[in-house]
C-alpha cells in the first residue's frame, strides 16, 4: 500500500520515522527520493539528517530548534508539495560496473561456509532454480539485463540496496540461515528481491552470484570517484552491470590496485518516471531474456 | 605527542557530536557512548566540550606524554595513577612532559574519559576525528589504539585543580540493576499488549556480546502484534521482519527473539522492527554498564524523554565545576 498521508513515529527523543507506504516498489521509493530531495532543499531548520529507505525515511532532529510537532507538520507540507507522479524527474547518474559471473572468490566463500558453518547449494544454482531459469548462463543475462535503481544506502558505509528497473529481470532469493560470517569485498549478491554489492569485507547473507574489481566505497580516497565522498552512490543513482571475462576482470582490478582506475558514469542523466510507466506499458513482463 | 605504551582494551579518538552529515551514506555518528562524562572532562581542562578525546572501555590504556599538559579523567573509575602515584577523577591535574598515566580494569562504571587540554589534533575524516573502527576510518588510522602509536596533542593551556560538583556527574553506583528509559516507537504497533507487558515488566541481562555497535539482552519471548504476524511477503518470513528501513540511534531493535540496543556505531539501516527506543539521556547508563548487568525498562513519552535530556545538557557548564 502506497500510503495518501504520511505515518509519523517516534524514534526516541531525536528521531522521526516517516513512512509513506508499506510495499516493496519502485513508484513508492520515487516518492521517498522525491520527498527526502525537497526536505533537504525546503525542509525546516532544525532537521539534522534523513535517511531515505525502500519505503520510509528517518529524520534526525535538534529539539531545541524544532519540536516533534513541527517536524510533522512542516515535513507533511513537503510531502504534498511534491505532488503526483507523473511529471517528477530526478538526476540520476548510470555508473557502468565490470562484473565477472561466477566467480572463482564467491565460489571459494560459498566452500567455506559449507565447511564451517552449513552445506547448501551453491547460490547461482540456487537463484536459478528458484527463479525457473535454464542454465547459469541465462542467469547472467537476465541480472545483467537491465538498469539498477539506487533505492537506499545503508547499514554499512555505501551499502546498496539495488532495484531492478526492467521487470523482465526480477529475481528472488532466500537469504542465508545463518548468515556468513565473511563476504569478499565487491561480491554482488541478490536477497529478497534485492540486489547488493558489499562495499568491504563484511558478514553477509546475500546469494552470491559475482564479483566486481571496482571499489563502491574507499576510506582512503584513492580514486578519482572518491575525491568528494568516501561512497560511491547516492539514492536515485542507476547502476548496469556489465559482464567481463576473467581477463577483462584482471585488468580493471590492475588499475583500481595502482590507483588510476577511472569509474565509468554517466553524470548526464535524469530519470523521468512518466517515461517510465510509458515504457512500461510496452513491454511483456512475463518474457525472460 | 601522546606515546601509546598500552593501549587497554578498546581505546579510541572521539570527538562529540561525532561525524555528522553522512548517515545517509551509511556513516554512523560515533562520538563518545556517555557523552555527559566526555563533555565534563573537556570542559575541566578548559576545552570546547565537543574537542576530541580518549574513551577507554573495560581496561583502560598507559600513556606517556612527550610535553606537559593539564588532563582530566571522568567516567568509570579506571583506577588511574600518574607516574605509579593516584591520579584524581573528575579533577583537571597537571602532567609533565615524560610523566606516564596508566589506568587499569574500571572497578566502577565501564567506560572513562580522557581529556587533555588542547585536544588530540588527528586528521578529521569527514569532519570528525570520532573512531568508527568497524569500517576503519577516524580516529589514529581508523582503529583502536596500538601499543607504540603516538597520538598528535593541540596546543591548549588549561588549569588544574578544577573539580565537577558531584551532584552534576553521573550518579555511578556499584549497583548492577539499571533502570532504562525507553520510548514506545517507531514499531510499537508491531508488538502485542502481553509483548509489551512483557518488556517492560522483565529483567533483561546485557550479553557478553554488546560493544559500541550493540548491546545484545537476554530475556523472555516476545509476542506479536497481527501486523507482524499476517503481512506482505516482502517484510520477510520473520514476525520481527520489516521492509528495510532506518534505525533510530538507540533503537532496541528485535532480531527474531533477541533485543539489541543500537548504540554509536550501529547500523544505519536494516530489515529488523525497533519497537522501542532508549532516549539520548540514558545512553550514559548503557555506556557504564557491563556484560552481565541487569536492565529494567521504563516507558516515558518523547516529551519526557526531551526534558530529562535538557536537564543533562544543563549540567555541562562551567556552573558544575568548583576550584579546589
Amino acid at each position: 500500500m502506497i500510503f495518501s498521508e504520511p505515518v509519523f513515529r517516534p524514534g526516541g527523543d531525536r528521531f522521526i520515522e516517516m513512512e509513506l507506504g508499506d510495499e516493496m516498489s519502485f513508484d513508492l521509493n520515487f516518492r521517498v527520493h522525491s520527498v527526502s530531495r525537497l526536505i533537504r532543499e525546503q525542509g525546516p531548520a532544525g532537521i539534522v539528517e534523513i535517511v531515505p529507505e525502500l519505503t520510509s525515511i528517518m529524520i534526525s532532529y535538534d529539539f531545541e530548534r524544532i519540536a516533534y510537532a513541527d517536524v510533522v507538520t512542516e515535513v507533511t507540507a513537503v510531502f504534498h508539495a511534491v505532488g503526483p507522479l507523473d511529471g517528477l524527474e530526478l538526476d540520476s547518474r548510470i555508473f557502468y560496473l565490470p562484473i565477472r559471473y561466477f566467480d572463482p572468490w564467491t565460489r571459494e566463500c560459498w566452500d567455506d561456509y559449507c565447511a564451517k558453518i552449513a552445506p547448501k547449494e551453491r547460490d547461482p544454482e540456487l537463484v536459478a532454480r528458484l527463479n525457473g531459469l535454464a542454465d547459469l548462463a541465462q542467469l547472467a543475462r537476465v541480472h545483467s539485463g537491465t538498469d539498477y535503481w539506487v533505492a537506499a544506502l545503508g547499514f554499512y558505509p555505501g551499502l546498496v540496496s539495488l532495484m531492478p528497473l526492467d521487470p523482465r529481470c526480477r529475481l528472488t532469493a532466500p537469504k542465508y540461515d545463518p548468515p556468513r560470517t565473511w563476504t569478499y569485498k565487491g561480491t554482488i549478491g541478490i536477497g529478497g528481491a534485492l540486489c547488493s554489492i558489499y562495499p568491504d569485507r563484511t558478514p553477509g547473507g546475500y546469494q552470491m552470484i559475482a564479483r566486481t574489481p571496482v571499489p563502491i566505497w574507499d576510506p582512503a580516497q584513492r580514486l578519482a570517484a572518491f575525491a568528494e565522498s568516501l561512497a560511491l552512490f547516492r539514492p536515485g543513482d542507476r547502476v548496469r552491470f556489465i559482464p567481463a571475462s576473467a581477463d577483462e576482470y584482471d585488468h580493471v582490478a590492475a588499475q583500481v590496485e595502482a590507483g588510476t582506475y577511472l569509474h565509468n558514469v554517466a553524470e548526464y542523466q535524469r530519470f523521468s518516471i512518466s517515461n517510465y510507466h510509458r515504457w512500461l506499458g510496452t513491454i511483456d513482463e512475463a518474457v525472460r531474456f | 605527542m601522546l606515546e601509546v605504551i598500552k593501549p587497554g582494551l578498546e581505546t579510541t579518538v572521539q570527538d562529540w557530536p561525532g561525524r555528522i552529515g553522512y548517515w545517509e551514506q551509511g556513516f554512523p555518528f560515533s562520538g563518545p557512548m556517555d557523552d555527559w562524562s566526555f563533555r565534563l572532562a573537556n570542559l575541566l581542562v578548559g576545552n570546547a566540550q565537543g574537542t576530541a578525546g580518549l574513551e577507554c572501555q573495560f581496561t583502560g590504556p598507559t600513556l606517556r606524554f612527550g610535553r606537559d599538559a593539564v588532563v582530566a579523567v571522568t567516567g568509570a573509575d579506571m583506577q588511574p595513577t600518574l607516574d605509579n602515584a593516584p591520579a584524581p577523577l573528575w579533577e583537571s591535574f597537571a602532567v609533565r612532559a615524560g610523566q606516564t598515566l596508566a589506568f587499569r580494569f574500571a572497578r566502577l562504571g565501564a567506560r572513562a574519559y580522557l581529556a587533555i587540554a588542547g585536544g588530540i589534533d588527528t586528521s578529521p575524516v569527514l569532519g570528525s576525528r570520532a573512531t568508527f573502527h568497524q569500517a576503519g576510518i577516524g580516529g589514529l588510522d581508523g582503529h583502536a589504539l596500538r601499543a607504540g602509536q603516538s597520538l598528535p596533542l593541540g596546543d591548549g593551556a588549561g588549569t588544574p585543580s578544577r573539580r565537577v560538583r558531584e551532584e552534576c556527574r553521573p550518579p555511578l553506583t556499584a549497583e548492577r540493576v539499571w533502570q532504562m528509559e525507553a520510548v514506545p516507537g517507531p514499531n510499537d504497533d508491531w508488538i502485542d499488549e502481553a509483548g509489551h507487558r512483557m518488556f517492560l515488566e522483565s529483567e533483561w541481562t546485557v550479553q557478553t556480546r554488546s560493544n559500541r555497535t550493540g548491546f545484545r539482552l537476554s530475556g523472555p519471548a516476545w509476542s506479536f502484534a497481527e501486523k507482524a504476524t499476517n503481512k506482505r511477503s516482502e517484510h520477510g518470513e520473520d514476525p520481527s521482519n520489516i521492509l528495510d528501513h532506518g534505525y533510530p540511534v538507540g533503537a532496541v531493535n528485535l532480531c527474531g527473539q533477541t533485543p539489541i540496543i543500537l548504540v554509536n556505531d550501529g547500523p544505519s539501516t536494516g530489515g529488523f522492527i525497533n519497537p522501542y527506543t532508549v532516549p539520548s539521556a540514558a545512553f550514559w547508563k548503557l555506556a557504564q554498564s557491563k556484560p552481565g548487568d541487569v536492565y529494567r525498562f521504563r516507558a516515558v513519552s518523547v516529551d519526557e524523554a526531551q526534558d530529562q535530556r535538557r536537564a543533562i545538557n544543563r549540567l555541562i557548564a562551567e556552573t558544575s565545576i568548583e576550584t579546589i
